[in-house]
Order: structure tokens, then sequence, then C-alpha cells
């Protein structure tokens, strides 16, 4: 066989990049119950779907480590997930700690550019060390490795992109999470600028890795990340979760799903979690859970910004956006993080075509000097941007009070296609309490007061607003969930197939 | 055991307690109640635990992100 000695060597050069960092390294993993790339791709993707692209890839600076730097530590190619195409990244921390350098750098910016191309979904699951060195080190380094690839981090939504953080996650593995349209982190991941070593060398700060980007930090406190697993099996079932809401690109409309039995069947009940006195709260989940398509509500960033509820759910069968007031988190007054949470999330669904339902129960917009530290003003008017800017169909479902810029905000007016109002809206400029003291000059428990409030309460019931036409339909609540799916049937962008403008396609998010 | 700060999400006067140390309590649990906007807002865990400390009592003003009670959790 004239051709022995080659085939040989193929398949030896094949199992020794398949080796990754080698079997010790692998097995010291296994036995700490962390999982392998190879394990994790595995579990990501449909079985026998992944095609790898670069596995004969090494170091592009020092081609005397090509026996040490099998796939250049991050694996590349195509798959299926659920069927349908995606392009995947996953690092391989046993080879150099997965760190970036020039193959690797090759191997992502193809993925990149075919998904966005081709129009598939890009994966990306992240555990890094950052960038290699010292083959970033020097002036010839950074010439060499950084800033050659402009769309390396150019992010204008073609395609859903989602990333995980899993273990350290310090350079590539941190922007790439920033950058997603999903990212999900396991707790003991660590998602920061740079490591706890290095930060404790800089500025002799002794820290706790979990302080510097522990999921508390980035699930409460920063919004980066928009879900948080204990479990390594639940990053890649949230990561499967996410994209079944979604296109594979942005020129299509999001799959249909058959309806699960049962939805619909709380909506007898749903007026009940309504309290019977205004100035007590209820959780705006149970009414969301009630209306969509039973199981179905993925909601993101849970612990952030929690007066608002934003999350992905099917109505009907279809997928569409929740946009949600909750009154359980400061009576559902929307603060800076809420408002940052839902813009996000708008460009998300305006980005991949997907309808949004907003349910109303706010306040307002939360006033006080923390606030006003926090920017809120600005993150106001980018909210209220952003609405106008919205070119999916979009519903409202005023439940309860809706006051001041925040009505707008929350889809009133034209803010939304069709706004439906439960009996129980309220709608006006101010809470009526403080709108009693302002234009009649008397406070509560002051006489004449009550006689003023109800004036001005009931001058801000729903049958004003149905009045004038600006809530085009009052119903009752148990009809909530049939109504919207019929109303996102009428609403349907018809003539492009249910492809919107997607003029928020370049918003930066996570900011 | 972790030590879980419980803050109070919005500036007010504490209206009731809700929980005393020792308490077991699961996520979603209301340990306070503010009275803050003319409205009843609860100060919930979103961790399970026992309630360590109470660090108000009715009436105590309270500010935005002052934390209120301590979990080990």
């Amino acid at each position: 066989m004239a051709f022995e000695a080659l085939l040989a060597e193929y398949e030896a050069r094949r199992a020794k990049a398949l080796a990754g960092g080698g079997a010790e390294k692998y097995a010291k993993r296994t036995a700490a119950g962390v999982w392998n790339a190879r394990e994790r791709i595995a579990y990501l993707v449909d079985k026998g779907t992944f095609v790898e692209s670069g596995l004969f890839g090494a170091s592009g600076v020092y081609p005397e480590e090509a026996g040490e730097t099998q796939t250049d530590g991050k694996l590349a190619g195509y798959a299926k997930i659920n069927g349908r195409d995606v392009c995947i990244v996953v690092n391989d921390f046993t080879v150099k700690g997965a760190s970036t350098s020039a193959t690797n750098s090759k191997k992502i910016a193809h993925m990149k550019r075919t998904a966005t191309e081709r129009g598939m979904p890009l994966v990306v699951i992240g555990e890094s060390t950052g960038a290699r060195l010292p083959d970033a080190m020097g002036s010839r380094g950074m010439g060499l490795l950084l800033g050659n690839d402009i769309t390396q981090f150019r992010r204008m939504r073609e395609t859903p992109m989602c990333a995980a953080a899993l273990g350290p996650s310090f350079g590539s593995s941190t922007w790439l999470t920033c950058q997603a349209d999903f990212s999900v982190m396991q707790k003991g991941a660590v998602v920061a600028v740079s490591s706890p070593r290095l930060v404790s060398m800089a500025l002799g700060e002794k820290v706790d890795p979990e302080d510097l980007g522990g999921w508390r930090l980035h699930a409460e406190v920063t919004g980066l990340v928009d879900q948080v697993v204990d479990r390594e099996e639940e990053v890649f079932d949230s990561i499967k979760r996410f994209l079944s809401y979604l296109p594979g690109h942005h020129m299509e409309a999001p799959p249909d799903a058959p309806v699960p039995a049962g939805s619909g069947a709380d909506m007898e009940r749903v007026f009940s979690v309504l309290p019977e006195s205004r100035t007590q709260v209820y959780d705006m989940k149970r009414v969301i859970r009630a209306v969509v398509d039973r199981d179905t509500l993925f909601e993101l960033k849970p612990r952030f910004g929690k007066s608002a509820v934003t999350g992905l759910a099917r109505l009907g069968g279809r997928s569409v956006g929740i946009v949600a007031n909750n009154p359980l988190h400061r009576g559902g007054a929307l603060d800076a993080d809420a408002c940052r949470k839902i813009v996000d999330f708008l460009v998300l669904c305006d980005s991949f075509n997907v309808p949004l339902v907003l349910l109303v129960d706010t306040p307002g917009f939360q006033i006080g000097t923390e606030a006003e530290k926090a920017g809120a003003p600005g993150k106001i008017m980018n909210f209220m941007n952003a609405m106008t800017l919205v070119t999916v169909p979009r519903l409202s479902v005023i439940i309860r009070k809706s006051y001041g810029r925040a009505y707008v905000c929350m889809g009133g007016g034209r803010h939304s296609d069709d706004v439906a109002a439960w009996p129980t809206a309220e709608v006006s400029f101010m809470s009526p309490e403080f709108a009693t003291s302002i234009v009649h000059g008397v406070g509560a428990g002051e006489p004449g007061f009550e006689e003023k409030f109800a004036q001005i309460q009931k001058g801000a019931d729903v049958w004003g607003l149905a009045e004038v036409y600006a809530a085009q339909a009052v119903i009752r609540p148990e009809e909530t969930r049939d109504y919207l799916i019929r109303m996102l049937e009428v609403y349907r962008l018809r003539s492009t197939k249910g492809v919107g403008q997607h003029l928020m396609r370049s918003w930066p998010t996570s900011y | 055991m972790a030590r879980i700060e419980i803050k109070s999400e919005i500036t007010g006067t504490v209206w009731q307690l809700r929980s005393k140390p020792g308490d077991k309590v699961e996520s979603g649990d209301t340990l306070i109640v503010v009275e803050s906007m003319k409205m009843e807002i609860p100060v919930i865990t979103e961790d399970p635990g026992t309630v360590k400390e109470i660090l108000v009592k009715v009436k105590d003003p309270v500010a935005e992100g002052q934390v209120v009670a301590i979990l080990d959790g």
C-alpha cells in the first residue's frame, strides 16, 4: 500500500488532536465532576451531527509548540440543535487554558462569519484564561494578534448568539458573554475583565473571585448574565431552550410549536391573583404563567431589575416576548435596572421578529435620589426611544396601574398596535394620592381629602381611556389569553412573512 | 453556609416584621413589609435559608439598598 504511512500518520495526528491536553488532564476534570469540551459538545448538539472545523489547528505563533496546542485550545464546527443548523465554538481548557491566540482566533472568526452570512445561530461555550502569553506580548505580538478583524466584536444581530460561562471565563469568554443575545453562567464561574491574581498584583487588593465576577454579582448587580444555573447540563439545556423560541436568522419568523395540553386552564382564576386593595402587591408572574402556553415562560435576568419581568414564551404556539411590570418588587416602579433590562429585551425581540406582549401595572418610574444617581432620566429616554423603534407586532394589556411617562413606555397610545385593559385599569399622570395633594392642596388625613381623592380616582378609571379609543378594548381578565392569541393573528406582519425592520439591530445592550 | 444580605429595594418605613431570627425561609418568602409610595412593599428573599438577624424594627425609616436582614443560606 503506497499511502499506508500517510494514513498511519493521519490517524496518529487525529488521535493526538482528539486527545486535547491529554488523558491525565481530562481524567482530573472528570474526577472533579467537570465536563470536557467534547463531552459538552456531545450533550449540546444532536447526536452525530457535529462536523469539526480545524481539528488539526495548532499554535500559529510558535510552530515548535504544535505538539502541545491541539486544536489551539478551541473546538469549532457545525452541528444541529433540535434539527436546526448552528455554528459552535467550545473552549478546551486543557490546552493552554483555552487562551486566545492566532489560530483559534481565525477559527472563531470563521464560525462567526459563516453563521452571520449563512443564517445560523452561533453558540460559544466559554472557559478561558484570556489572551495567551507570551503570544500577545510586546508590540509585535499586539500588532499580529489584536485588532485585525473589525467584525470580531461587531454585533448587527443577523443571527442569534448564545454564550456560556463555565469555570474561569476571562478574556474572550467574558467579552462574548456580554455581547450575546443570551448568556448563561454556571454557579462557580467567574466573568471579569481580569483575574483575581492580576487584580491583587496591580491594585494590592486581595479579592474573592466570587466578589470579582461571581454569579451573584452578574445576576443581581450588573445584569450581564441572563440566567444562572447550578449544574452543567442546565447550561446546555437553557441554550437549547432559548434557541427554540428564535428563528435561525433575522430574515425569518420564529418557529411555531404545538400548544401544550392544559394551556389556559388557569384563566378562570386569573382575576383572583389581584389583591382587593390597590395598595397591596401581587406576583405578576402568576398572571403571565396563566396567560401563556403552559410552562413556556423562559425568564431572562430574573434577579436583576425585578420590578420588570422579561421573558420569552409562547401564545397559541407562537413565540412572544413578554414585558411586564411586577408589583411584587418596588410596587412595580421602574428603576434604571428595570429600564435597561426591558430595553435589552426589546432589542432581542425586534431583531429576531418576536412579537411583544406588555402586561402593565406600574405606579411609574422610580423617583428619589438613588434613582437620579443611577441616571434614571437617561435610562427612561432610552426606553422611550426603543419603544418608538420596535417594528414587530406589540400588544399591551393594562392590568391595574399605568401612570405618567411609564404609561407611554409600557405601550400606551400608539406605542402598541392594540391596547386592551382590564376593568381594574387606572390611568393618569400621577397616582391619585399625590395628585389630590398637588391639585387640591390637601394631604391624606386632612379634611376634604377623601372626597377630592375619590373624585380624582374616578377620573383615572378605565372608561375614560376606552371612550377616547386610547384603549381599543376593555376585556374580562379571563378572556386575556384568547384575546391576545387572536390579536397576534390580526397584527401578523403578512407582507414581510413576519419579518420586522430591525431598527435596533446595532443597539448596544449590556450598559 | 453563606451569609446572605437582604436589602430593601425601596426607601420607606418599616410597617411589619414577618420573620424573626431562627425562622427557616424559602425563596420568595416575605421577611419584612415596607410602606412606601402609599403601598405595602414586601422585602423578599430570593434564596432559601435561616434568618440570622433582623436589623430593623417597626416604624424605622429604611433607605433603598439598606441591609435589613441577614440569612444563613
